[in-house]
């Protein structure tokens, strides 16, 4: 095997180890919680012997460590379980597959145009060091952290949904159905999502583009005689990408948080609305789903982050 | 080396007033001190004192934020819910950071075993997202106030850990640590006399941004009713009253997110300026 295929054996064996944790942790405090899923799907008054039976069918009646052995066996052959509370009965895998795809385009579409307006703010910002430009540009950024976004959100409807009418105010087109309905319908929520992350990346970019300018190898670039754009393309910005990228990566987290919020706020069917639906339902099997996944994703992009940076920087090994 | 720490400081305070940024940040955050600690007490309203003939009025001169739907006056209950709102974050983020750091310095200056499970947890959490831990925590803990804190102070605890941890293992070799270690002096007292005054400026400039994001975090599990309860005014609970008559009175939502957006602004501003005025690096640059 090769060095790299080796490193990225050894790191997702890591995460998966990671997960596992995770996983066991959530089991556990779901468990300690009070609440009992049997009782909020059968009602207060149920009858003991039909209580029994529920927790018979999905194995809630067995010792915990067993219990967990029983889960983890079935996540071993890609089989999350079936719902108990929230979609009685259905397997999760079946929700997982509904609402992944509508999460995931969400939080791309957030992502896509965080880059696009941190790209243009920060490097602007950084081009007119000190004059207006860059504290118009560095001052929004500011304001975009300091901004909740599910306030944001409610702003946005009012503007744009309910005062002009230019976007709808609730509802969401899976992307499956129709990208341009969800690219539509999708917008606003989109924008409340990346307005903090595009606040993030642009001030990071602007730093570590302000730093590669005053690296020797870019006075050397210089006295070299190539053109100011030429330096900029291969010296200032290549290097100024790596610490950017690894921004990125670190505010997936982030994201998944604001999406939870956002979902909720906008009506969209997620995975975050899932995860709160099944946390407040005392769906154990979705929950421990949704970790999976959200620890999965998290993981995930940090290797590919710090794959993308040893293919930016050759100097860096891995 | 306190006396080289304490200059450090000094040199921090002094040039405090030549950063603009700082300056902003330091002025908005003291303005809206002054506006939640004696100032809401001077408003001629309390903050659940409900009048029935003013039900969900406009923004005016008598109601600055206009009412809502019980005809409170809302920039008093965001007056009063900005001090539940900062106590609230406040409090989870010092409790994060006295964990956070003793745990991280320990674990940096001993090594070992303790440094490596320290920060397997840390990367265990860091691996969640930070809202999904909260909301998840809630759920499990039960809704309320103290259980905002603990969410909060679980989510900074291995940031601060970390931080914590890596600046101890850039001073653990230096001479004054040595020589502290030479005279036989125990471990807590060169952790707590040599160490950690020279890596408290990261730790407070982490802490302040750390209280400005709390405020936000616990606005959102109040907002999504797992926080905070009512008739507790937090920002988080007047903004989810907001949201359920958002489109006969927008101005509750809206001018409660402005003025939490503004407050924050100053914080964010002030933690950027100390920031800059602590890197050393960054401070060469800029005075080149």
């Amino acid at each position: 095997m090769s060095r790299t295929a080796l490193y990225i054996a050894g790191r997702l064996a890591g995460a998966a180890a990671t997960i596992l944790v995770g996983a066991l942790l959530v089991f556990v405090v779901m468990k300690a919680a009070p609440g009992d899923p049997a009782l909020s799907v059968l009602g207060e008054n149920a009858r003991p012997e039909a209580v029994a039976a529920f927790r018979h069918k999905y194995h809630l009646d067995e010792p915990l460590v067993g219990q967990f052995l029983y889960w983890l066996g079935g996540l071993l052959r890609g089989d999350f379980g079936r719902s108990l509370t929230i979609a009685g009965g259905i397997p999760i895998s079946e929700l997982v597959a509904a609402r992944l795809p509508i999460t995931a385009f969400v939080g791309l579409y957030a992502i896509a145009i965080a880059v696009a307006v941190s790209l243009t703010m920060g490097t602007i910002a950084a081009l007119y060091r000190g004059r207006a430009a860059d504290t118009v540009a560095t001052s929004v950024a500011v304001l975009g952290i300091s901004m909740p976004d599910f306030w944001l959100s409610y702003v946005l409807v009012f503007a744009f949904a309910l005062g002009w009418r230019l976007f709808p105010a609730y509802g969401f087109t899976s992307p499956v159905d129709s990208v341009s309905a969800a690219l539509y319908s999708g917008f606003l929520p989109a924008v409340a999502i990346a307005a903090p992350m595009a606040a993030v990346f642009a001030r990071m970019l602007r730093t570590s583009l302000l730093e590669a300018a005053a690296k020797e190898y870019v006075v050397v670039a210089r006295s070299f005689g190539f053109t100011p754009r030429f330096v900029f393309r291969n010296y200032i910005f290549r290097n100024a990408l790596i610490p950017y990228v690894t921004v990125i990566g670190l505010q997936v987290r982030y994201l998944l948080g604001g999406v939870v919020v956002i979902e909720r706020i906008f009506g969209i069917q997620g995975l975050g609305s899932l995860a709160v639906d099944a946390a407040f339902a005392r769906d154990y099997p979705t929950v421990q789903a949704c970790t999976v996944i959200f620890l999965g994703v998290v993981l995930t992009v940090n290797v590919v982050v710090d794959l993308a940076c040893a293919a930016l920087d050759p100097r860096r090994s891995l | 080396m306190t006396g080289t720490s304490r200059s450090r400081y000094g040199h921090v305070l002094r040039s405090l007033t030549g950063s603009t940024t700082a300056l902003i940040g330091a002025g908005i955050s003291l303005l809206v001190l002054v506006a939640i600690l004696p100032g809401a007490a001077l408003m001629p309203y309390g903050p659940n004192e409900a009048d029935f003939f003013n039900l969900l009025s406009p923004p005016s001169l008598a109601h600055p934020f206009g009412t809502d739907s019980f005809g409170r006056d809302v920039l008093t209950r965001v007056l009063y819910g900005a001090r539940v709102s900062l106590v609230v974050s406040g409090a989870g983020v010092l409790q994060a950071a006295l964990l956070g750091t003793a745990a991280g310095m320990t674990a940096a200056y001993k090594g070992g075993y303790a440094d490596m499970l320290l920060m397997r947890t840390a990367d265990l959490l860091f691996a969640f997202p930070a809202f999904v831990l909260a909301l998840f925590l809630m759920v499990v803990l039960g809704f309320g106030t103290v259980n905002v804190v603990l969410a909060i102070a679980l989510i900074y605890f291995p940031i601060f850990a970390r931080l914590a941890r890596n600046m101890t293992m850039l001073v653990r070799e230096e001479p004054y640590v040595q020589a502290a270690r030479l005279m036989a002096q125990s471990t807590p007292r060169i952790l707590g006399r040599e160490i950690l005054p020279n890596i408290a400026a990261p730790l407070i400039v982490q802490a302040t941004i750390g209280v400005a994001f709390g405020i936000i975090i616990e606005a959102g599990l109040s907002f999504l009713g797992v926080g905070v309860q009512p008739p507790t005014p937090s920002l988080g609970v007047i903004m989810a009253d907001g949201r359920e008559y958002f489109q006969r009175g927008p101005w509750v939502l809206t001018l409660t997110g402005l003025a939490i957006s503004i407050a924050l602004l100053g914080l964010n501003l002030f933690g950027d300026g100390l920031r800059d005025l602590m890197d050393p690096r960054l401070r060469q640059r800029v005075e080149q």
